[in-house]
């Protein structure tokens, strides 16, 4: 290789990478395989306090607990005679009001874990809280279901355990064409435009070859799909949004894609929790109000499920630091069109019945949910992927 | 020794070699070379930063003042990844190579995080001191440690509340395996565990009143046993033997384990645990130096970086720089994922990690960019999970140092370079990609050759 050649090509160069052709053949089999369905699923990283999120607002425990933190009468948004949302998620209540938001309470699981990466890797993973597994959720969905990475995409810029399966793994990216740009290297083009050794698909080497020909094909078909489509919806200007306005351009463009994942952080409130609060689920509230907006506008959102969840809830009891501390059950949002169950879906946590830790006492095991959303959403069998476990079903879908 | 059985000695005990060093090498016997690694390791020099305003303000807390914690969590995540820093310089300047790559092998065995840096100092320097020393003496430190008695929640494991955590993962993971023991042994082993707590400073404590005195059954014998009554036992076993032995094979020889091999491995290991010995054992058995055996080990992200640096030698001009690496390629020393640690091998590897671990060589040699972004951490606020980021978004800018590169592949030839950068078998297609590129520039050559899918197997 010419000098030249090399400067042009440690650059972004802008020659079309060329998917080897047995590569394409794959390509047109995937949709008819998974159907229509899609999911995406949000994490509020950090431990939102679900508390504070959908509020018992006739409960003396909660005001008691917390004199310093806690949402007044006045500033609440009804929605029953004993629950009312946070403030800052008066677009959630429109959506709620068309029906198109269940709110689960009371999700976890048992012997919960309060570290945030243990708690996630438990979300992400599905296990017993004593068990550990290298593989997602939605990885071993891709596992059995996926074709390519693309059908699972983290809008994000690197995977997280939750698409990571056992064999097939989904894909990060939150900017196609940044993407597309790096996986069209010139360099790797070169590379695997020469043929590959057949006898090196058990070898390390081959699974290495492997993984590159389907991240630069994924990237590519991810970039030419996508950029069909510009969202005509306003969205907020913050980088959630954003991630939100990129999943509607994937989704409206028509990409093969199952299964998004998104997240938006900073709900790690130790201290000084009530303003932080505030704008974050503001941001959250209003960023999803635009998204449903842009999937109606483009009828995608009929086949479109939204599940909102955090790795934990907050302590009852608030922290002298005018914060809450990490806790165990929270809440889940579900939000589409066609809801089995609108609203709440099941009765509010009890605040005097608490765990050693002064914390909430799970009602509904997270991995129920998951269950639902894949044996009635995504209609394949759960069990399989909840590692031959059954889960008492929920009727929200 | 051949120039091949040298290369992988060196991937495999430390992180590669240059050319220069390997010229030094090949007039050596393998005996000598392979003892060599155990004379320049035997000394354990600790890892440390520097700590004492840490320790002065943990010691002299008020415990009831929630914002000063905060403080203190803060100082905490500062110090830990000044630790994370000094611990990658490590790699890269050790005499004791063979030490630290073993130190990094355990780190990732008896798995522990603590986000006080105080403590997992401590910690770390246990795994380093014993990480070639004797099994037990070992298992027995690293129950006592104060991070893992706070990890596995050893010190919630009191005579009438009993945690089961350690005693599973010590039974589960450090040790034996699944299936060699009941879930009965797990409660027993956990009774005798019971009363290890740690004082503030990060001291063993043994608290006599928490503990359990009663007579307890394990894996087949009866007694009043304590804790390294249960670590003797438990090495009693020659399961246990095998079970290190085998995890060991899969990180030093092949991720397949050869069951022959690892039993050979566990004839010498057993009864006497000795780890150096073991190494030596495995570095000097002729099947370590068997082809299918070479160049098969997909490379951790933390070998690969330090395995570039080791050619080209290149400074960060910011110090998050190697962080914000560490955590795109899914490895960031001192957090690992969970008790399991990093299964590694094909999960270092997907869609997203293996573009930028071909990339990584245009970044960190030749000023190309990798625009992606890490995600923030679950602490962040709002505004710095965000504002950290699009800061983020700058170029990883190094200074590189080619003129140590040219010194140590001065009497290389380009057509020889390959052969001395990649030690895994050639695909085909690759290497008439080589034959057909004229290339004139040896720099230019290193970094191609780097970007490679090769170049991520040692």
């Amino acid at each position: 290789m010419k000098r030249r050649d090399f400067l042009k090509n440690t650059g972004l160069a802008s020659s079309l990478f060329l998917v080897p052709s047995f590569v394409k053949a794959f390509e047109k089999i995937a949709t008819e395989q998974l159907g229509f369905k899609r999911l995406v699923i949000i994490q509020l990283s950090g431990g939102n306090d679900g508390l504070n999120t959908v509020i018992p607002f006739r409960n003396d425990i909660y005001y008691k607990k917390r004199q310093g933190i806690a949402i007044p009468k006045n500033k609440i948004i009804s929605l029953t005679d004993d629950l009312g949302f946070h403030e800052s998620l008066l677009p959630l209540k429109r959506l709620y009001d068309q029906g198109y938001v269940s709110i689960i309470n009371n999700v976890g699981y048992p012997n919960p874990d309060r570290s945030h990466f243990r708690s996630t890797d438990i979300w992400h993973t599905a296990t017993d809280s004593d068990k550990y597994a290298t593989s997602g959720w939605l990885g071993r969905y891709l596992d059995q279901y996926g074709q390519h990475p693309y059908n699972g995409i983290e809008v994000d810029d690197s995977l997280s355990l939750a698409l990571k399966g056992e064999i097939n793994n989904g894909i990060a990216t939150k900017n196609a064409a940044l993407l597309f740009n790096t996986a069209r290297e010139p360099y790797f083009k070169k590379i695997l435009a020469n043929p590959q050794d057949a006898h090196l698909s058990e070898h390390n080497l081959g699974y290495l070859y492997k993984t590159l020909i389907a991240a630069e094909s994924s990237a590519k078909y991810i970039y030419e799909t996508s950029k069909t489509f510009k969202s005509k919806q306003e969205y907020p200007q913050n980088p959630f949004a954003k991630q939100l306005k990129t999943t509607a351009e994937f989704i409206n463009s028509g990409l093969d894609t199952k299964v998004f994942y998104t997240s938006l952080g900073g709900f790690d409130t130790h201290a000084n929790q009530p303003n932080k609060q505030k704008q974050l689920l503001k941001v959250y509230a209003e960023g999803i109000e635009s998204f449903v907006k842009d999937l109606k506008k483009n009828e995608t959102f009929k086949d479109t499920l939204i599940l909102t969840f955090s790795e934990f809830g907050r302590r009852v009891q608030q922290n002298a630091a005018n914060g809450t501390d990490h806790g165990t059950a929270n809440n889940v949002f579900i939000i589409g069109e066609h809801l089995k169950q609108k609203g709440i879906y099941n009765s509010v946590p009890n605040l005097l019945k608490l765990d050693a830790n002064g914390d909430l006492i799970y009602e509904i095991d997270f991995r129920q949910i998951y269950a639902t959303v894949l044996d009635n959403w995504l209609g394949v069998d759960a069990k399989a992927i909840l590692f031959e476990k059954s889960f008492k079903k929920l009727d929200f879908i | 020794m051949k120039a091949k059985h040298i290369q992988h000695l060196f991937w495999r005990a430390g992180f590669g070699i240059t050319p220069a060093a390997l010229e030094i090498h090949s007039k050596k016997n393998r005996k000598k070379i392979v003892a060599e690694f155990f004379e320049n390791s035997k000394k354990s020099t600790p890892l440390t930063v520097d700590t004492s305003e840490l320790i002065s303000t943990f010691l002299n807390m008020d415990k009831t003042d929630k914002l000063a914690k905060q403080k203190l969590a803060e100082a905490n995540r500062q110090k830990q990844f000044e630790l994370n820093s000094a611990w990658l310089l490590r790699l890269t300047n050790s005499k004791e190579i063979l030490r630290e790559k073993m130190t990094l092998f355990w780190a990732n065995h008896f798995v522990c995080q603590d986000n006080n840096t105080i403590y997992i100092e401590q910690f770390n320097n246990t795994l380093r001191k014993h990480a070639l020393g004797n099994l037990n003496d070992f298992v027995k430190a690293i129950s006592k440690e104060t991070a893992m008695i706070r990890y596995l929640n050893t010190k919630q494991n009191r005579k009438l509340k009993p945690n089961e955590n350690f005693a599973r993962e010590l039974l589960e993971l450090f040790t034996l395996g699944t299936g060699n023991y009941t879930e009965t042994d797990i409660k027993e082993a956990a009774s005798a565990f019971t009363g290890y707590n740690h004082n503030l400073k990060g001291a063993f404590h043994f608290n006599k009143k928490q503990h359990d005195f009663k007579s307890k059954t394990f894996l087949g014998e009866t007694g009043n046993f304590n804790g390294d009554a249960i670590i003797d036992i438990i090495l009693k076993q020659k399961d246990c033997a095998t079970f290190i032995c085998k995890k060991i094979y899969q990180n030093f020889v092949n991720d397949t384990p050869n069951s022959e091999h690892v039993n050979q491995m566990a004839e010498l290991f057993y009864p006497k645990y000795d780890i150096g010995e073991l190494m030596q054992f495995v570095f000097n058995s002729d099947w370590f130096y068997e082809d299918n055996n070479i160049g098969c080990l997909i490379k951790s992200p933390v070998e690969l970086m330090i395995g570039m640096y080791n050619v080209v030698p290149f400074e960060f001009h910011d110090s998050k720089s190697p962080y914000y690496i560490q955590k795109l390629l899914n490895q960031v020393l001192l957090r690992p994922p969970n008790v399991a640690g990093w299964k590694g091998g094909k999960t270092w590897i997907d869609s997203n990690t293996i573009l930028i671990r071909l990339k990584l060589p245009s970044v960190l040699l030749n000023n190309a960019i990798i625009a992606l972004e890490e995600k923030g951490e679950f602490e962040d606020s709002y505004q710095k999970y965000y504002a950290n980021v699009s800061k983020r978004k700058k170029a990883i800018k190094t200074t590189v140092d080619w003129n140590t590169f040219d010194k140590n592949f001065k009497k290389i030839s380009i057509s020889e370079m390959k052969d001395f950068l990649l030690v895994s078998p050639l695909n085909t297609g690759t290497r008439d990609l080589l034959h057909q590129l004229t290339m004139d520039n040896k720099q230019e050559v290193c970094v191609q050759l780097m970007s490679l899918p090769e170049y991520q197997l040692c």
